[in-house]
Parts: C-alpha cells; structure tokens; sequence
C-alpha cells in the first residue's frame, strides 16, 4: 500500500499533474471564499475543462477543488463574518470574534492548520479504509447491492433537514428520472414521452449541473444586491501575520479535540449526501459539549476554530472513500467526480481500486499534496481572497451558467443535454421553493439505475423474493434502512413536538 | 385550503399517476421474465403513495392551521423568471447563432438584467457589460476549441 502511495506521490510530481491540481485548488479556495458560490457549483464549473485531460489530470484537479473549497470558506468566514460555503458557517462562530478582537491572523490560520491536520487524519481513512471496504463490497451479490443503495437512499432521505416525506418523495422523484428512455437491463425504449432527446436515456451529470447550478443561482439572483456588505469590509486593510509556531501548539496541544472532531468528519463523510456543513456544525457542538469552559464558545476560542475546519476537511476523505469503496457518491461534489470517472471510462465501485490501482493512489497523492498547496496558496493570497468576494455577482453568474452548458454540451457534443440541463435548472429551483431537497433526488438519478439493474439480475438468479431479507448482509442493510427511516421519524416527531411547544408550525 | 406542499403532492401524485398508466402500454421481452415495466411501475407506485401522503399530511395541518402564514422576505421573482427565460432563448439560440454569438448577447444581456447600468455613468456602465460578455465569450471560446478540443456549436443562420 505505502508503496503504491510513494509511486504514486513521484508520478503526481510531473507538471502535467501539478499544474492541474494547483489550479483545481485555486479554483476551489477562490469559489468556497465567495459567498453564494459552493463547492458543487466550483467543481460544476470546473468539470468541463477536465474533459480534454487524462483521467487522473482531470481527477486531480478535480480533488484540488475539493480539498481548497473546503478552506476557502474559512477565509471570507473568519475575516468578514460571512461563510463562504455552508460548511465554513460554524467558522463563523468563533473566527470572526477572533478576527474582531484584533488575532485576525491567528484565527486564519488557526483555521488553515486545522484544516490540514483534519485533512491528513482524513486522508489516513482514506488510504487505510477504501481498500478494506472495497473487499468487503466485493463478496456482495446483486441482492446486496440493492440493499445498499436502498439503504443509502433512505439514509439520504431521512436525515435531510426538511421533512422525511419530502425527503422520501425527492429521492423517489431522481428514480423515476432514471426509467425515463430505455430500460437499462435489455435497452428497450420506455416512457420517452415524444420527445426526442430522452429516448437514450437522461445523463446524470447535465441532470446534476442543472439542479444544483440553477437553484443557487436563482434562489442568489432573488435577493441580487444582498452582498455589498462584503465588498465594503473587503476595503478594509488587514494584516494576517501571525506566529505559525503558536497556532501550531494551539491545535497540537489539544489531540483529543483534533482527533475527535476530524473523526466525526470521517464519519459524516461517509455517510451518503449529508455533507461539510453538517459535519462541522456537530463537531462544533462536541467541542463545546466536552469543553471545560463551554462558556466562552462564540467569543473567539480557537477550539471553536480547530472543531469545524479539521471535521469539514476531514469529511472529504470520508466522501471519497464512500465513492471509492463502493460507487456511492458521499455528496454533490463526489457525484460530479463520479460523472468524471465515467466521461473517462471508467467504473467507479469495489472494482475501481483494483483495477485501477494507479489512478485510485493517484488520487490519493493528490488529495495529500493539495493540503500542502492549499496552505501554499493562502500564505501567498489570503489577503487577496477578500478582494474575490468583490466581484459583482451579476457579472459571475451569467459566465457560470455558461460554463455549465458548455459542460453539458461537451458530455456527447450534442444539444440534447443542453436542454436536459435547462429542464431540470427549473425543476430544482421549484423544488427549492417547494422545499423538496436535492440531495436525495440527485442521488436517486444516480442510483436508480443500478438498483433496478441490481434488483433484475437478483430475481433472474433466482426469483425468490425472500432472499433480499434472508441473506444475510442484504437483509441486515434492508433492517438499517428501515431502522433508519424510523429514527428519523422519531426524530421528526420530537422536533413537531417541540415547535409545537414553541408555537409554531412544524413541518412532517 | 391546501399549502404549497398539499399542491406540490398533487402535482407529484398526478405525473407519476400518468406515467404509471403508460409504464401499462410497454410491452414485455421474451428474453427476459421481468417486462421493462415492472421497476418503473414499483418507483411510480411508490412515488405516487408518497406523495398521496403529503397531500394527506398537508390537507390534516391544513385543518390545524389557524394563524396566516408569516410575511416572507421580500423576493425577486420577476427577475428569477425573466433570467430563465433569457435562458432559454440562449438554449434555443445555441444551434442558430453559433457558441460565439448566442453566449457574447447573453451574458451581456443577463449582466445588464442583473445589474442595469443607469444614471450619469449608463454608457460607462453598458461599455463594461459589453466588454466583459467580449472578455468572457473569447476566453471561454479559446480555451474549450483550441486547448481543451472541445468543438463548440456552430449556427446554422451565422456560419461561424
């Protein structure tokens, strides 16, 4: 294992690597530093230029962005009190208290150290789990499979902050996407609706880039004028020296905070479409919950700092390793990966890691180095980064919705998914206004065709239905899916209860 | 009076409802014991319980709702609506217009939507927006033809 790691680290040292990875992560801090802009929505604009590279070019790059949007964020967080990503909101908390109270550089850079060492501790999951996993998943027979999409998909459901109905109804609703145009099992023409461009089916990626591009833009072009503030607190003049070998000591000298917080990143990561914002909001509730001074959470601490940017780089490798092991994209950002690998041909699930052993360590190096680039680039530009958040959104947006349709475009240089990706623009901004959320949907588009792939080839084995709950690794996946639909009842009831205790109007 | 979750259901229950009762006109494949109707009837037929559910769920809170519902922030529909129209007309124009023409007006014409140059410094402004769609269309243009090899629409009506 090291030493597919090694190689793979010397082979990323060629410019060719280099080059893309250090713009991927450029790419990804200047997008997680602009409020309003995600990481999906950077990575979305960043998949099209990855067509024309080798694979591992393009994923490299592709994990740039990902590692540096994961700490852009922080910046425009920790210096103006506005998160770039959601996943930089619990930043916010302690990292702008800090920056206020005249340690601006000490709360950056508390932030970008964090970030690194929860990003290692996640990259050491990511090398020592994704092949261990990947063999668990490969004694799975197409039952299993099923199950665990099932399962996925429920998990999905459940624990999205709007209502587990909706929740459900989202991630049936990305099923239904996939039966439209031809039944993948036999490539029969099916519910093509008269219209041309479904009749080979809907790909996922212009389905994904429509949905997740349009409802941020539109729901950012609603309210177009809401982020001057940040352009007058950008004119201010900031000095981020600090002694790095003090902010060093403030996060080594709590282990325990560390490791905890970066686990619960790891854990977050794995679990299917939950996301950053999540995982640092709840490391962030650990830390206060385990301080000796709770207190003074919210004042500019810097465990405040450390807990919500070590979890969040952490959940990176979390996320990968979930697509890595098992074909399951971890979030938005993992699933354009996933489209990545499939516009280079390859097939991402427990065979990924085998039979591509130089691409998957491949991306293992470049998830390592780019910690260490990201650190590069802020010392050289943080002060810079605040000058990005300037750029007149109204300019920003139409160039992003091009790049979009030139990525969808480019897929099969066709207009078919040009049209699929305005189509499904308006269908995720409604669902956004009808509160319906996207995660399971997209992962639905994603997964509804291998469980329907998986569920044929089971009752074409053999068609007794009974062995989906008798085997026994499918029928204890098909157990936790309904063992994790329940929890979020439960969990839904008790916050009606408590809103209704409040006063106001719960949602079901 | 239902919400606008109990009119989301409805809509939800309606599509899944007509492509249930045509999933019944697909024909079966001797190769195979499972016609190319029987997943897409399980997920429609789920879809369409779930979403009877929420139509169930919205019409039950509807009874309980006493209070009018609170005053929402103000929001700019018009324009949200206006930009996917223009949106769209860009779509429709890709293949007609070509890559170069299609994307230079719109991006200029959803700058200016966006943030209308007015005033004392108008044509400032309109020059800024003009130079910025120019900008961005060769950028965008040069990097995908010629680095990235990726061969962009043509118009029919433009030749270029």
């Amino acid at each position: 294992m090291f030493e597919l790691l090694g190689t793979a680290l010397v082979h990323l040292m060629q410019v060719k690597y280099m080059v893309p990875l250090a713009l991927g992560t450029l790419a990804g801090i200047v997008g997680g530093a602009l409020p309003g802009v995600t990481i999906t929505m950077t990575i979305i604009v960043v998949l099209p230029f990855t067509f024309g590279m080798d694979p591992l070019q393009g994923l490299a790059a592709m994990t740039g962005v990902y590692v540096g949007g994961s700490a852009g964020g922080l910046v425009t967080a920790v210096l103006l009190g506005l998160p770039g990503t959601p996943s930089a909101i619990a930043t916010t908390f302690d990292g702008h208290p800090m920056a206020q109270r005249g340690e601006p550089g000490r709360a950056v850079w508390t932030g970008v150290w964090a970030s690194v060492f929860g990003g290692l501790i996640g990259g050491v999951f990511l090398i020592g789990a994704t092949g261990p996993l990947a063999s668990i998943a490969l004694q799975f027979g197409p039952w299993e499979f099923f199950s665990l999409f099932i399962l996925a998909l429920s998990m999905v459901a459940g624990l999205v902050e709007a209502s587990l109905l909706k929740g459900l109804i989202a991630g049936a609703l990305g099923c239904v996407v996939t039966v439209l145009g031809t039944d993948p099992v036999m490539g029969q023409e099916r519910l093509t609706l008269g219209v041309p461009f479904v009749r080979g089916g809907i790909d996922f990626l212009p389905v994904l880039i429509g949905v997740f591009a349009f409802a941020q833009i539109m729901t950012e072009v609603e309210r177009v004028g809401g982020v001057e503030r940040a352009a007058h607190a950008a004119q201010r003049k900031l000095s981020l020296a600090v002694s790095h070998a003090k902010v060093l000591w403030d996060i080594v000298s709590r282990p325990f905070l560390l490791l905890w917080t970066s686990f619960i990143g790891v854990l977050i990561g794995v679990l299917p479409a939950i996301g950053g914002s999540a995982a640092s909001m709840m490391a962030y509730d650990q830390a206060k919950k385990f301080s000796r001074h709770p207190e003074k959470f919210g004042s500019g601490v810097p465990e405040g700092i450390i807990a919500s940017e070590s979890s969040n780089n952490a959940n990176v490798g979390g996320s990968l390793v979930t697509i890595m092991a098992f074909g399951i994209p971890g979030d938005a950002v993992t699933a354009v990966m996933l489209g990545a690998l499939t516009i280079h041909g390859i097939q991402s699930g427990p065979l990924f890691i085998s039979q591509n052993a130089q691409l998957a360590y491949g991306i293992f190096a470049a998830y390592l180095v780019a910690h260490l680039l990201m650190v590069l680039i802020l010392a050289l530009g943080a002060r810079w980064m605040l000058r990005v958040v300037t750029v007149p959104k109204a300019a920003l947006f139409p160039v992003v919705l091009v790049l979009c349709t030139v990525g969808a475009y480019a897929l099969n240089n066709t207009m078919s998914n040009v049209y699929v990706l305005l189509v499904f623009g308006v269908l995720g901004y409604a669902m956004v206004k009808f509160g319906f959320p996207l995660a399971p949907f997209i992962l639905g588009v994603i997964l509804g065709d291998q469980i329907e792939i998986n569920l044929v080839r089971s009752i074409m084995t053999d068609s007794d239905l009974w062995l989906f709950l008798t085997r026994p690794i499918s029928g204890t996946l098909l157990a936790m899916s309904v063992g994790s639909l329940l929890l979020s009842l439960w969990q839904h009831r008790r916050q009606q209860r408590k809103l209704a205790a409040s006063g106001e109007d719960a949602d079901f | 009076m239902l919400s606008r979750d109990g009119w989301a259901g409805l809509a939800v229950l309606a599509a899944s409802l007509v492509l249930f009762w045509l999933t019944l006109g697909l024909k079966g494949n001797p190769m195979v014991p499972i016609g190319p109707g029987f997943y897409p009837r399980i997920v429609l037929g789920i879809t369409a319980a779930l979403a009877l559910l929420l139509v169930g769920a919205d019409w039950a809170a509807a009874r309980k709702r006493a209070a009018p519902p609170e005053a929402r922030a103000q929001r700019n529909y018009r324009l949200v609506a206006v930009m996917f129209l223009v949106f769209g007309v860009y779509c429709g124009a890709l293949p007609y217009l070509g890559f170069r023409v299609a994307t230079l007006a719109y991006i200029a014409a959803s700058n200016a939507l966006l943030d209308a140059p007015r005033g004392a410094r108008g044509a400032r402004g309109w020059g800024r927006v003009g130079l910025v769609a120019l900008i961005a269309t060769v950028v965008i243009y040069y990097v995908f033809e010629h680095y990235l090899l990726v061969l962009l629409p043509r118009g029919r009506w433009t030749g270029f």
